[in-house]
């Protein structure tokens, strides 16, 4: 299958600070990427240079095997995106400002403004004001203004931020579907880590312009933790049972409920000592990585970051 | 055919308000000069003569409010709003997005706020004509007056044109509506000492002096067709430099 975008060693400076640093990545068609990192990581640097609103000092991008910096009208031909909040004429109404954007191409098929407008659920509003409308009313509509065309990549820039949440449930179930049913692809860059490790099939942590962390967000999440979380009848007995033990920490507990670190010793061999010990155990889990976990660990508990 | 892009800025254009508040506030100004200037009290706390500025000269003696300060103002403010707004509220770069390229989106803002300009001109020149019918009728059609006065408006126009494109220079390199206001205010200052000073050699090269001293020097006269080609080479000339500054500085922009 061929690549839908391939960016390769992607670099901006500022002056003297760098914004952006050897970055790189690809996506097939129908690939969802989310593009994390706190504010200031090099986020929106990023989808800026990929849609040529901003230039690049080094590196380069392929879109469907166009190169940017030799046809950028034919490569921007296959993007849609919505970044920064969401701008319009405010003076029109939703209708009359998709169909501006839409004269913009050569050839739209009747009717697709309104199939659009239908399928960000706008379509009642159609007729309303952009200035009437609500934050989530104008991310839907940067929405359907970036699907016009049809584009075989679809960039969004924290589509997310308005809405309620039911709203984001929508908008990320619209963006499963077009994914799944159009093969199109996304690059999606957001805070919302719970939603980002549900949809996302592909992961890109950016942290001070550096990409610290990317690959398939199956094999991101599929490492276990070393952090135990278990249920035992005897609370003083198992107590007792640590304190003897090397290799094994107690993280926090309450009443029969106890969370543990294992550092030098496994599953298998913990278990075997809480059974020599005559412990009965109830229940035993091993914590799985959350998103928010690596995020927090590989950004240094940001406080932005840990505010999401 | 207009390109769609050009056609859009058109229309986002003719839906600023403040053409049409500037226009109604312009022939409401004009209609009550027109009048008022033709009482006696009036002639003299004016210093004007009602025999030399009424009839046919009125739409001449109108013009230089618009290209003195008034016009210049007007298409300021109008093109921060056309440009430095919609880039502080991130809708100038929308089309890029669509596909469109930088210098078509700089040519399609250009075409439309040089053409503009050029209207407005026409504009005032309409409504000085009409205010001149309804105070002095049929009287205001002297022909040597009106092939005069329309050689000045199209002079007029020319400099407003360049004027504008100077003013989307500075739009596009300040990207900032105080900034750009700020500038185009010491402009006119310096304007108005350079046209009221006597170094030649300045004045030989400046924008503004040739279509102030033939719409001042030469009032209600012929203008001197020996200096014009010059003039307007230098008016050209400048507004090819904005053109190319523009053009230039937009395919540089990180939005």
């Amino acid at each position: 299958m061929e690549k839908i975008i391939a960016v390769q060693n992607l670099r901006k400076a500022y002056k003297k600070e760098t914004a952006v640093e050897n970055v790189s990545f690809e996506l097939m068609p129908g690939n969802i990427m989310g593009l994390l990192g706190p504010n200031g990581a090099g986020k929106t640097t990023t989808l800026k240079m990929i849609t040529n609103l901003c230039s690049k000092d080094k590196g380069k991008i392929l879109i469907d095997n166009v190169s940017l910096d030799v046809d950028p009208g034919l490569a921007l031909s296959k993007v849609g995106a919505a970044l920064d909040t969401p701008s319009f004429y405010q003076e029109l109404t939703a209708r009359e400002n998709i169909e501006c954007f839409a004269s913009l191409y050569k050839s739209i098929p009747d009717g697709q403004v309104t199939e659009l407008l239908d399928y960000v659920g706008l379509s009642t509003q159609a007729e309303k004001k952009v200035k009437k409308f609500s934050l989530g009313m104008k991310q839907r509509l940067a929405l359907a203004r970036a699907m016009l065309g049809q584009p075989k990549l679809i960039i969004l820039d924290e589509p997310a931020n308005g809405l309620d949440p039911q709203g984001q449930i929508d908008l990320y179930r619209l963006i499963c579907d077009m994914a799944r049913d159009k093969k199109t692809t996304f690059i999606v860059s957001s805070h919302q880590l719970h939603d980002m490790e549900e949809f996302c099939t592909d992961i890109l942590i950016l942290n001070k312009g550096k990409s610290i962390l990317q690959g398939k967000t199956e094999e991101i999440l599929s490492e276990t933790t070393n952090i135990v979380d278990c249920i035992l009848e005897e609370t003083e007995a198992f107590l007792d049972v640590l304190s003897k033990f090397q290799g094994i920490s107690l993280t926090s507990h309450k009443g029969n409920r106890f969370t543990v670190k294992l550092e030098t010793v496994c599953l298998d061999e913990f278990i075997k000592k809480l059974v020599a010990c005559n412990l009965h155990i109830h229940s035993i889990s091993v914590r799985r990585n959350s998103l928010q976990d690596l995020f927090l660990k590989l950004t240094g508990g940001d406080d932005d970051a840990s505010a999401n | 055919m207009m390109h769609p892009l050009t056609k859009l800025y058109v229309q986002k254009m003719f839906r600023q308000k403040l053409i049409y508040i500037f226009f109604t506030c312009f022939f409401t100004a004009s209609f009550f000069y027109a009048f008022l200037i033709s009482t006696p009290q009036m002639e003299e706390l004016l210093n004007i003569n009602i025999e030399v500025v009424g009839r046919g000269n009125f739409p001449e003696f109108m013009m230089r409010f618009y290209v003195g300060t008034v016009g210049i103002l007007f298409n300021v403010f109008l093109l921060t709003l056309y440009i430095c707004e919609e880039d502080r509220t991130k809708i100038l770069y929308q089309p890029l997005l669509h596909g469109e390229s930088r210098s078509r989106m700089i040519r399609s803002k250009i075409c439309v706020a040089v053409s503009m300009s050029m209207i407005f001109v026409l504009l005032t020149a309409i409504i000085n004509y009409v205010t001149a019918f309804m105070r002095w009728g049929y009287e205001i059609f002297e022909r040597t007056a009106i092939i005069r006065t329309a050689g000045k408006y199209l002079v007029c126009g020319i400099y407003m044109s360049c004027v504008a494109l100077g003013i989307i220079t500075l739009c596009i390199c300040t990207r900032n509506t105080w900034k750009t206001i700020f500038v185009v205010i010491i402009y006119m200052l310096i304007n108005s000492f350079i046209c009221n000073t006597s170094i030649l050699f300045l004045q030989k090269i400046w924008i503004g002096y040739y279509p102030n001293r033939w719409m001042f020097s030469y009032e209600y006269q012929g203008m001197p067709l020996k200096e014009m080609p010059w003039g307007i080479c230098v008016m050209a000339a400048y507004g090819i430099f904005f053109y190319q500054i523009s053009l230039c500085r937009t395919r540089k922009i990180d939005f």
